[in-house]
């Protein structure tokens, strides 16, 4: 038998390299995925594993909450230090810092950001970590030294006078040394001397930790537990620099999980898709072959052997195609190097395998073939001997009736599960749910074939005459094989019209939220999220027409065990004006304990005027606030303003994320007033309502194409479906095609009747597609609409833009099997056997 | 279509009539090469005369079916020419070629006749569709009462017999009146009664509508039918014979099965 599998390998070569094609795709975006994360993750190990080696101890604040992203992380005393170098085996003691810091560049921008951290920090001589490549480390306010790519980016060299972005005013300094850093990824790092990075990174006195190094012979473990002795409160907690090293790495590896993860779930996507077209081309190829098959079982064939060579075509199909998917991966993965490198990522050298990709590659490409043949294989052995002597051959096929029943119940459950994903049960139910439609649309697509199609090519009879009728009556042919190949497009179009769904949405929600709670005439913000308002609210203060000014701060604390983010500003009073906040009861009046909450924080925590409630702030103080006022639901707020002096009381450096500016007359000469007043800040940007509108908008747009560009490659794949379908069709109906090419259909009449065809099952698997998208769209808005996204709306121009793409991916699929039909040779299309 | 002489102008059969309706002067057809060439036509020269039934004859592998696809538009020659009505075909290009086969010639074939997707009326009228043509609807009549199958047009061909399936390929080859209609054993996969419906219905379309049909058989009874019987051999016309019975053809066939001569 193995002889047969072989021979049929090599005689259907083309039709099974295009099945082939559908899984080396698949397989090219696991291993391109693998491989590209696989090289990211080492460059980040080698580059912490060069930071603080020397550490043996490192001694830090308790996190008791998680400051907000970007904002000063709590510190430690500068007081701690005398004690810890007293305890016996410390060898060197240093109190670090670190905090944000940009660099301005030659050309007065800001180098770096998008994603990447800015990081300013201390200078310590006897850090062996960086060398020093041009001149000397900073000694005093005024100097600084930065990382050689960051001197690279920024065109500064040693002697250059620059200005340091920091949260508070910017800094004019010199550039007194380059480092030797290596690699950052993108990161860039400014050292200022330790005095000047307390001051401006801190606070006086404070450090972000403090890092010992061992004398010879002394464990870190025995150090940590000594040091943990003289620590004075619980605030503080000493680790082993081991730990320390591997927290940073674990951190990094949590991102790049992520990043792998949500690349693996496009790569399943793309093989869930491929899934389809491998199954339906066993199909067919087995269906074609039924005689062939038939005359093995009637010469003593088993069924079992039947199975087995089929599968055996499977394997050879499943093996090539993940050779050549492993190798493509590769490509793929330089790629995707290149894709990070251009929006701000820094990676060099080589890619790094392991035998995991190869591993994967293999394993994801044979057993998804395997399983997807193994229907058509099954089906295959039924096939009873005596098909071998009859004319016309009918696979042996199951009742659409069960198919309806378990379609049904398939789709079902997959609603079900959906729904629970959506409803808080997780991401993965959401996914296995989804999954589960397609294959249960998929199952049921037979059966809406026949109307559908019938519906859709109504009109093709009348418009393309013979050759329209002709058309549309082959699809409608074998509805199972219409609905297998119309279904792998279809799961594209879903995810991409879906997602279109929700995106527009969000963007009508946002613009609706804006329209609103936007009162100011200008809003300021800061490229790295958040930035000390007061200097720059004071400098705008002075502007001609500006009439009130709102920094918002912003912070957090503890409630009970939750972590709560509140507002706080100099005069709540003021968010009447700028942010529409409207009070319920009480009054904006706060002193130096009060607390606005939104109607349903008091509703759900119980809370009402003159109620008190313990808080925990970042820095482990604990304080007891008093409710003053409830207003009602605020999104540009949020759901607590707390009294300015109790923020400022716990917080080194109090950071916010916005100006909120109104003016007496808003015109272009104001705004440029604004932006002159703010021109020492290169990181600040002034925004008025419309451009608030348009940058969130934009980040939305830009997710969106991320999306479409990695769910295209499902789109192509389904695209390769629908041209084997056709070819294996054309072959099916080579004695059909040559007798219409006998009576007199010419070249073009042949071509447009398979064209045609083409794109009716295109059409009929973007129906689907966007039909379930626009319900999974409708039910995502649903479910996220109390998290802000209220606004419905189905961005229908840009779903009939899906249905014309595919159409004309209809037209693509069948250039060649179209070509071939015309091409046929009449006369052995016509030839009796 | 006016070049086209009414094939209805035809009227009982006489002497053969002065121009042929598709002719064949000297033509070669090779196959293969070398060792492995074969001559299925070898100088063949005939004249098919317009408004008769000629039938071709001969043992297996004489060349009889590659004759018709010659004569018949569907294969090109190697040397000689070919004729429908004036036309040379081997100066014709395919789009040439596909025009004239679908406005001047029809075809039955031994089998699969008929697309299984459309109704058995749609495939009558596929040739005329494919031309954009209107079909004729009195012609048309005529054409479906002489089938006598006008309580199934609506079938598909899988939901017809053999025979009723052939009858409908013979109506679709009559409908849009070509000059001539080549069929290569239309009764070869059919009981001695289809097979008489079907012969019957071509005897009666020369007969009564003065239509020109060649047709391949192995059949003396089926040959019984023609007005004309000519016979090959290797690839070479041996002999012809005028009003043939059955009796007659079988006589002239076993001439050519004794030893040495092609047998089937
Ligand atoms: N495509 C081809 N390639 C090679 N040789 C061919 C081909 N078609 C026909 N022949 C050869 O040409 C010769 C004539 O074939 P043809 O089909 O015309 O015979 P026939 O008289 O129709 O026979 P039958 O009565 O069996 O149908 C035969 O020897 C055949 O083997
Ligand atoms: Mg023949």
């Amino acid at each position: 038998m193995l002889k047969v599998t072989v021979r049929n390998l090599v005689a259907h070569k083309v039709r099974l390299a295009l099945t082939a094609f559908a899984v080396v795709l698949g397989v090219a975006f696991v291993a391109g995925t693998l491989v590209f994360t696989d090289t990211m993750s080492r460059q980040f190990d080698q580059l912490f594993s060069k930071t603080g080696k020397d550490v043996a101890v490192q001694v830090r604040p308790k996190k008791v909450v998680e400051a907000e992203e970007g904002a000063a992380a709590p510190t430690v005393p500068a007081s701690l230090l005398p004690a810890i170098g007293r305890v016996p085996g410390v060898a060197r003691v240093h109190g670090g810092v670190g905090g944000f810091a940009a660099v301005v560049g030659k050309n007065g921008k800001v180098v770096g950001g998008s994603g990447a951290p800015q990081l300013g920090v201390d200078w310590n001589p006897a850090d062996k970590d960086f060398p020093m490549k041009a001149g000397r480390g900073p000694v005093g306010p005024g100097e600084v030294a930065i990382d050689d790519r960051t001197a690279a980016k920024s065109g500064l060299r040693v002697g250059d006078r620059t200005r340091i972005v920091v949260q508070g005013p910017p800094q004019t300094v010199t550039v007194v040394g380059i480092v030797d850093s290596g690699n950052l990824m993108g990161a860039t790092i400014t050292a200022f001397d330790q005095r000047t990075a307390q001051r401006l990174l801190l606070k006086p006195g404070r450090f972000s930790d403090i890092t010992v190094a061992a004398r010879k012979g002394v464990s870190e473990t025995a150090l940590r537990d000594r040091i943990q002795r003289v620590l004075p409160s619980s605030d503080y907690e000493a680790i082993t620099g081991t730990k320390m090293r591997d927290e940073n790495k674990s951190e990094v590896g949590r991102i790049m999980s992520f990043i792998r993860t949500f690349l693996l779930v496009f790569a399943v996507i793309s093989i869930f898709v491929g899934a389809f077209i491998i199954f339906n081309t066993f199909s067919m190829l087995v269906a074609q072959r039924s005689r062939e098959l038939a005359l093995l079982r009637a010469v003593g064939a088993s069924r079992r052997q039947v199975t087995r060579a089929v599968l055996g075509e499977a394997i050879g199909v499943g093996f090539v195609g993940s050779t050549v998917g492993l190798g493509a991966g590769v490509g793929l993965a330089l790629l995707l190097r290149q894709l990070f490198n251009a929006i701000g990522a820094e990676f060099d050298g080589g890619l790094t395998f392991t035998y995991k990709p190869v591993l994967w590659s293999y394993a994801v490409g044979m057993v998804v073939t395997v399983v997807a043949a193994y229907f058509p294989a099954r089906r295959a052995a039924k096939i009873p001997p005596v098909a071998a002597m009859r004319d016309d051959v009918a696979m042996p096929q199951r009742s659409l009736r069960i198919r309806v029943v378990i379609g049904s119940l398939v789709t079902a459950a997959g609603a079900v599960l959906a729904g629970l994903g959506l409803g808080g049960s997780g991401l993965a139910w959401l996914g296995i749910g989804l999954g589960l439609v397609f294959l249960g649309v998929a199952m049921l697509a037979p059966v809406i074939a026949r109307p559908v199609v019938k519906v859709l090519g109504a009109a093709y009879p009348r418009v393309f005459r013979t050759p329209g009728r002709l058309a549309k009556q082959n699809a409608l042919r074998n509805p199972r094989r219409t609905a297998a190949t119309a279904s792998a497009l279809m799961i594209g179009l879903a995810l991409v019209s879906g997602i279109n769904v929700m995106s527009a949405s969000a963007k009508a929600s946002i613009s609706r939220q804006v329209d609103k709670s936007f009162a100011a005439d200008y809003i300021v913000s800061a490229t790295a999220r958040v930035f000390s308002p007061a200097e720059p609210a004071q400098a705008v203060r002075a502007v001609p027409g500006v009439e009130q000014v709102t920094a918002l701060y912003s912070g957090r604390f503890t409630v009970g065990s939750k972590a709560e983010t509140f507002a706080a500003t100099e005069r709540p009073d003021d968010l009447k004006r700028a942010a529409r906040l409207s009070l319920v009861s009480g009054s904006a009046e706060l002193g130096g304990d009060g607390l606005l909450v939104d109607e349903p924080t008091a509703a759900s925590a119980h809370l009402q005027v003159g109620s008190t409630i313990g808080v925990r702030f970042p820095d482990g103080k604990t304080a007891s606030v008093r409710v003053a006022g409830v207003y009602a639901k605020n999104p540009l707020v949020g759901s607590r303003v707390l009294a300015l002096p109790a923020y400022l009381a716990h917080t080194d450096r109090p950071t916010g994320n916005g100006l909120m500016i109104n003016v007496t007359k808003s015109d272009a000469a104001t705004k440029r007033g604004i932006e002159k007043a703010l021109s020492a800040y290169p990181d600040l940007k002034v925004q008025d309502q419309s451009d608030v509108k348009k940058s969130v908008q934009q980040g939305v747009d830009q997710f969106v194409t991320l999306l479409t560009v990695l769910l295209a490659l499902s789109i192509v794949i389904a695209a390769l479906g629908i041209i084997n379908t056709l070819a294996l069709s054309v072959i099916e109906r080579t004695r059909e095609i040559g007798l219409l090419r006998a009576i007199g259909t010419s070249r073009r009449q042949t071509r447009r009747m398979i064209r045609l065809e083409s794109v009716l099952i295109a059409l009929f698997g973007a129906v689907l597609g966007i039909g379930i998208g626009v319900v999974f769209g409708i039910g995502v808005q649903r479910a996220v609409s109390d998290q802000g996204v209220n606004v419905l709306s189905v961005p229908v121009p840009t779903l009939v833009g899906y249905v014309v793409l595919a159409a004309v991916i209809g037209v693509l699929a069948a250039l060649w099997p179209a070509w071939r039909a015309s091409r046929m040779d009449v006369l052995k299309a016509i030839a009796f056997e | 279509m006016t070049d086209i002489p009414s094939p209805v102008a035809g009227g009982p059969p006489g002497p053969v009539l002065a121009a042929p309706a598709a002719r064949a002067d000297r033509i070669v057809k090779e196959y293969g090469r070398g060792d492995t060439k074969v001559v299925a036509l070898n100088e063949v020269s005939v004249d098919l005369p317009a408004g008769r039934f000629t039938a071709i004859m001969g043992p297996s592998g004489s060349g009889k079916s590659t004759l018709m696809h010659c004569m018949a538009a569907l294969d090109s020659v190697d040397s000689g020419r070919v004729f429908i009505g004036d036309v040379d075909l081997t100066r014709l290009d395919d789009k040439r070629l596909t025009r004239l086969r679908r406005d001047r010639i029809g075809f039955v074939f031994q089998a699969f006749n008929l697309v299984p997707t459309l109704t058995a009326l749609e495939n009558i009228t596929l040739p005329l569709d494919i031309a954009g043509r209107k079909p004729d609807q009195a012609w048309l009549d005529t054409v479906i009462d002489t089938i006598g199958l006008r309580d199934r047009l609506t079938h598909r061909p899988g939901e017809l017999s053999g025979g009723q399936q052939q009858r409908v390929a013979c109506a679709r080859a009559l409908v849009g009146r070509p000059e001539i209609i080549f069929a290569d054993e239309p009764t070869g996969n059919l009981d001695s009664r289809s097979g008489t419906e079907v012969l019957s219905f071509l005897r009666n379309a020369v007969r009564e509508m003065g239509q020109t049909v060649v047709m391949v058989t192995h059949d003396p009874v089926a040959a019984a039918y023609s007005d004309l019987v000519l016979f090959l051999a290797d690839g070479r016309l041996v002999d012809e014979m005028s009003d043939p019975t059955a009796e007659k053809v079988l006589e002239r066939m076993k001439g050519f099965e004794l030893p040495g001569v092609g047998v089937r």
